[in-house]
């Protein structure tokens, strides 16, 4: 069996996805991030090559999320691509008609419009944290929920409370002066699903033309209290496609097959073995202007394998020629 | 007397020619860097805009450095930048700096209101030398401008990135040190060919990204992170929508005749605004519905916090005809890799569009 791997490193989660030749989902993972990429990447893979059947060949591997290009280096792989290539590709496998994705992540929220399978439009939030999942996170540790009961119970609510929703500084001391004032837990949780989703379409969504079939990916879409918001907002059906929260790694995982198979080159994937290698980062500054950017460093088994970070190539140019030489 | 002047883009080469010419000497602050804008931000109120902060830096680098006299574009006409000069003459005072600061009205003095300030600064140099002296200027600002435009054809389909960027560092090395016009006429075929030289690969046809916004973010590489580099690097050739060049060209002499580059671009905006908004506003709004045929995408920069792009920003998704517009706020807690995220996505973007309308032509013909 030929595989292609998608691995998606986002700074909450990390998703790895194996497709097999005709791009059916062979496994899949969803991993926490936990402020240690190598690590995760490194146990990721492990795993994964667990899923895969015997004699499966890696022919492709692909890298998206905030850490793409240090994922890339750690497999070697073939294609590098932005979370919104990603999502849209995989968003696009399942749905072929998809007009709007929205997709929800721990720290970025982003929109993107697509017509006739191509993406003409996108956002992605700024600096807000009040309309993505960590939002949530938050607000259910404050009332001691885990997050994976918050939708149930969201729903579960009659008389929604309307939570100021801007911030999570506002949204934070409305959600416990409603508390205070004796409204029920479920009817502030939907209430608070309202609020995220207002803020979504206020913010990223601001004048964008949101046409059906509108497919919800990310770990927000695991939350039926937020898909209701949604539905219930724009009156229209949101499909929420099997494997979402890993579509991204998905999308990865096609660009590294199309990009294989465009070009008919052999895949530059570092092989399993990567997860017993020992990676390390360091960081210096450089001083040859007054920028003064700070480089990072990552090497693997002792050898500098990259180096990024600066304002100019000087350091870029000087980890490809190292690389030649290792 | 040593006279200091902000930075913005490279226009401190053009500038130094002039005072060189009128035999004032000119104190040029190291280029923007992370110190300048650390210097800047430090003393500047937390919400003014970056070019406020930068070019506050600008200044404390060129005190220290020596500089008795600075020089700062003011008056009415901008936005709330006119009053950027007065503020930061006191910040500085407040400082314990010992200076004399001269403001230039642009808008109100034209040619001659330049040339009394260089009169001025020079200790009365006749008007003769003067006016030879900025005409000079003129013709190295235009030149770089030039340059600059071939240079972002060049940087999108270059073999090796950052060729064409080491031809246009020496252009402005030599440009700098010219010291006749035939000197800077020879130059300027040299590089001209020069960038024409630089072995390409890559598409023929790179998808075009206008760059329009707020004046100095535009300008000012530092502030937008590198915006045009970026984009060259991604494989997109940039079409900016302001020159100096340009812009002195009209501000110092056709203006006075009642000529303005800019009815066109209000005539196009005026569907969705009638009016001057302060700043850019209103050409930001133009330029989108202007350039929807020519460019495949726009680039719409913006300091946080500056007035007059909100306003365009918020005009923009009403506009139907337009072409994909990706706004960028510049500012001194922007991150590079939010940013490089949205730019290559944009890319991209264009990339796969244009394909599609390739299709879309090649279905029609049989």
């Amino acid at each position: 069996m030929e595989i292609y791997l998608g691995v998606d490193v986002g700074s909450v989660t990390t998703k790895l996805a194996a497709l097999d030749e005709n791009e059916g989902l062979v496994g899949s993972l969803y991993l926490r991030t936990q402020g240690k990429p190598i690590v995760m990447v490194q146990q990721g893979m492990r795993d994964i090559a667990e899923c895969l059947p015997a004699g499966a060949v890696v022919r492709g591997v692909g890298t998206t999320g905030s850490a793409r290009y240090l994922a890339g280096v750690l497999v070697g792989a073939d294609v590098v691509k932005n979370e919104i290539t990603a999502h849209a590709v995989g968003a696009t496998h399942y749905v072929p008609d998809v007009q709007t994705i929205f997709e929800i992540g721990g720290q970025d929220s982003k929109i993107i419009i697509l017509r006739q399978g191509v993406v003409v439009d996108f956002a992605m939030n700024t600096v807000c944290a009040a309309g993505t999942g960590s939002f949530l996170d938050q607000q259910a540790s404050r009332l001691s929920m885990k997050i994976e009961d918050f939708g149930r119970q969201a729903l579960e609510s009659q008389m929604p409370v309307r939570i100021a929703g801007r911030c999570t500084v506002f949204a934070e001391s409305d959600m416990i002066h409603k508390q205070q004032m004796g409204h029920r837990t479920e009817d502030i949780l939907y209430g608070l699903c309202e609020a995220l989703v207002r803020n979504y379409l206020n913010n990223i969504g601001l004048g964008k033309e949101i046409l059906p079939p509108v497919v919800f990916q990310g770990g927000v879409a695991f939350n039926p209290g937020i898909v209701r918001a949604f539905e219930d907002t724009l009156k229209t059906k949101l499909i929420v496609p099997p494997y979402h929260e890993v579509m991204g790694a998905i999308g990865a995982a096609l660009l590294a097959k199309e990009e294989i198979e465009s070009h008919r080159r052999e895949t530059q994937f570092r092989g399993f073995g990567i997860s017993d290698m020992s990676f390390h980062t360091s960081s210096f500054e450089c001083k040859a202007c007054a920028n003064i950017c700070e480089i990072a460093q990552i090497m693997g088994d002792g050898k500098v394998v990259a180096r990024w970070g600066g304002r100019c190539d000087m350091w870029e140019r000087t980890s490809a020629s190292v690389e030649q030489q290792a | 007397m040593k006279v200091a002047m902000p930075h913005m883009g490279h226009i401190y080469v053009p500038l130094r020619t002039l005072f060189r010419e009128v035999g004032v000497e000119m104190v040029v602050p190291p280029l923007n860097s992370r110190r300048t804008l650390t210097l800047g931000a430090k003393h500047s109120p937390e919400f003014v805009c970056i070019p406020f902060k930068l070019t506050l830096g600008n200044f404390i680098e060129a005190l220290e450095m020596g500089a008795d006299t600075l020089v700062m574009a003011a008056g009415p006409g901008l936005c709330r930048f006119g009053y950027y000069a007065k503020i930061q003459e006191r910040i500085l005072r407040d400082q314990g700096y010992h200076f004399e600061m001269v403001t230039t009205e642009l808008f109100e003095s034209k040619l001659m209101g330049v040339a009394n300030l260089v009169k001025r600064l020079s200790n009365g140099a006749p008007t003769q030398k003067v006016l030879a002296a900025i005409r000079f200027g003129l013709a190295k600002l235009g030149t770089l401008d030039e340059l600059e435009r071939v240079l972002h054809q060049v940087r999108a389909t270059e073999a090796e990135k950052g060729s064409a960027d080491q031809v246009f560092q020496q252009a402005l090395a030599a440009i700098d040190g010219a010291d006749s016009r035939a000197a800077l006429k020879e130059i300027k075929n040299r590089y001209l060919m020069k960038l024409q030289q630089v072995e390409r690969d890559g598409e023929t046809e790179p998808v075009v990204v206008g760059i329009t916004g707020e004046f100095y973010v535009v300008l000012e590489p530092f502030s937008n992170m590198d915006l045009e580099r970026e984009l060259g690097r991604l494989g997109a050739e940039v079409r900016r929508t302001t020159f100096v060049s340009e812009w002195m060209k009209f501000s110092l002499f056709l203006n006075a005749f009642g000529l303005s580059e800019k009815d066109r671009i209000h005539q196009a905006a005026a569907p969705y605004l009638r009016r001057d908004v302060g700043g850019d506003g209103w050409e930001s709004v133009g330029d989108i519905i202007l350039h929807s045929h020519d460019y495949d995408g726009l680039i719409h920069v913006a300091p946080f916090t500056c007035g007059p792009e909100i306003i365009a920003q918020n005009i923009f998704p009403a506009i139907k005809t337009r072409i994909p517009v990706l706004t960028v706020i510049c500012d001194e807690q922007m991150g590079r890799a939010g940013m490089l995220t949205r730019l290559e996505a944009f890319v991209e973007l264009l990339r796969r569009r244009r394909a599609r309308k390739g299709l879309a032509v090649a279905a029609l013909v049989p």
